[in-house]
């Protein structure tokens, strides 16, 4: 039965090991998407190249199939499958934050590690921020905990908000927005790419 | 499987990268993330630096286990970071440089970089995650949630895209 660390059937040593591989496995995707140069994520906020879109799409919608079919099939218990927990207010404000930090520095966390490894001095200067900003948030934590605790909703799964169940309106609707998103980006490609032209 | 540019095509790196996903999901039932290994990271160091820090108000949940630092994601990011050296290794692509436009200043470039991170360390902690931990194995796993981050994150990047034009200017 799976997931095999929170069913018991490996300790939490081999955990840790399997997490260094899958970590490797991670970033070898990373770099060789292109993920390890700011040249190729900042585009996608021109509609220039679409590669961090299209690659996050296909990826939700590679693994939610798979979830899917093992869930089905009992081979995985989806209930022991770690989801961040809602919290509407905060995650509208860190989307906004976090969008714009983005656009801002090039980086994300994960890529910004990849990019250090590939000798890129902004994404260690990023990562250098990174870790002054977690202690700015330490700091301050006692004033805006309330705010960061607010709007709580616990495992906030697609059919709980919709109805329906795993298999029909989260699977679903997770297909629709990712298949959404990757045609919206294409079309303001598209008519990005017309503007250039004239 | 490479493109001319060198690099996998985005919708074939997506299957993989959904593909290794699933495996992090069936054998330690979390995906992979990387903000909360920077986390952890600052609690130890800070720790370290002054034990009162384990009092903290928000480290407090990554000290008074041991160390901060004996966790899964502060391991797989560890093995990002090899997997990503030894990827750009073979493929010849080390090199110390900095990402920018054409003609734009390296200071300037900087300044952003650093002001970014800071900016974003504390968006992924009212966030619970970043675009891997919160946005990918989110909708990869049916959060509701995580479409709030991935669409105010997304929107927020094209709306003030603009003000950053000539950081990015000819690039892509």
């Amino acid at each position: 039965m799976y997931p095999l660390f929170t069913t018991g059937s490996i300790d939490m040593n081999s955990n840790l090991l399997y997490g260094l591989i899958i970590g490797a496995l991670f970033g070898v995707v990373l770099e060789r998407t292109g993920f390890g140069s700011s040249k190729h994520i900042v585009p996608v906020f021109y509609f220039k190249n679409l590669k961090v879109s299209h690659t996050i799409v296909s990826a939700i919608i590679t693994c939610s199939t798979l979830i899917v079919i093992a869930s089905y099939n009992g081979w995985i218990d989806y209930n022991q499958i770690f989801i961040p927990d809602t919290y509407v207010w905060p995650y509208l404000v860190g989307g906004v934050l976090f969008g714009g930090a983005m656009v801002m520095s090039g980086w994300c966390p994960g890529t910004a590690v990849v990019g250090f490894a590939s000798g890129k001095i902004d994404a260690f200067v990023f990562i250098l921020g990174l870790l002054s900003g977690m202690y700015f948030y330490f700091d301050i934590y006692d004033q805006i905990a309330d705010f960061a605790n607010s709007g709580y909703l616990g495992r906030f799964t697609i059919d709980k908000l919709v109805g329906g169940d795993l298999y029909t309106s989260s699977y679903l609707i997770t297909i629709l927005l990712g298949a959404f998103l990757a045609i919206f980006m294409n079309i303001m490609k598209l008519i990005r790419d017309k503007k250039e032209k004239i | 499987m490479n493109q001319k540019d060198g690099y996998w095509h985005p919708l074939v790196a997506g299957v993989i990268l959904g593909v290794v996903l699933f495996i992090s999901f069936m054998v330690a039932g979390q995906g992979m993330g990387a903000s909360g290994a920077f986390a952890r990271i600052t609690a130890q160091l800070s720790y370290l630096y002054d034990s009162a820090f384990a009092q903290n108000s928000y480290a407090a949940k990554y000290l008074t286990k041991g160390n901060a630092l004996a966790n899964w994601t502060v391991v797989e990011v560890f093995g990002i970071f090899l997997g990503g050296y030894i990827s750009a290794m073979l493929a010849g692509r080390i090199k110390q440089s900095i990402d920018r436009g054409d003609d734009y200043p390296v200071y300037k470039r900087l300044i952003w970089s650093f002001l970014g991170g800071f900016i974003m360390a504390g968006a992924t902690r009212l966030a619970r995650g970043c675009t891997s931990g919160q946005a990918l194995d989110g909708a990869a796993a049916f959060s509701a949630g995580t479409w709030i981050f991935m669409l105010a994150a997304f929107g927020t990047g094209f709306m003030l895209a603009p003000l950053f034009k000539k950081q990015w200017k000819n690039i892509g």
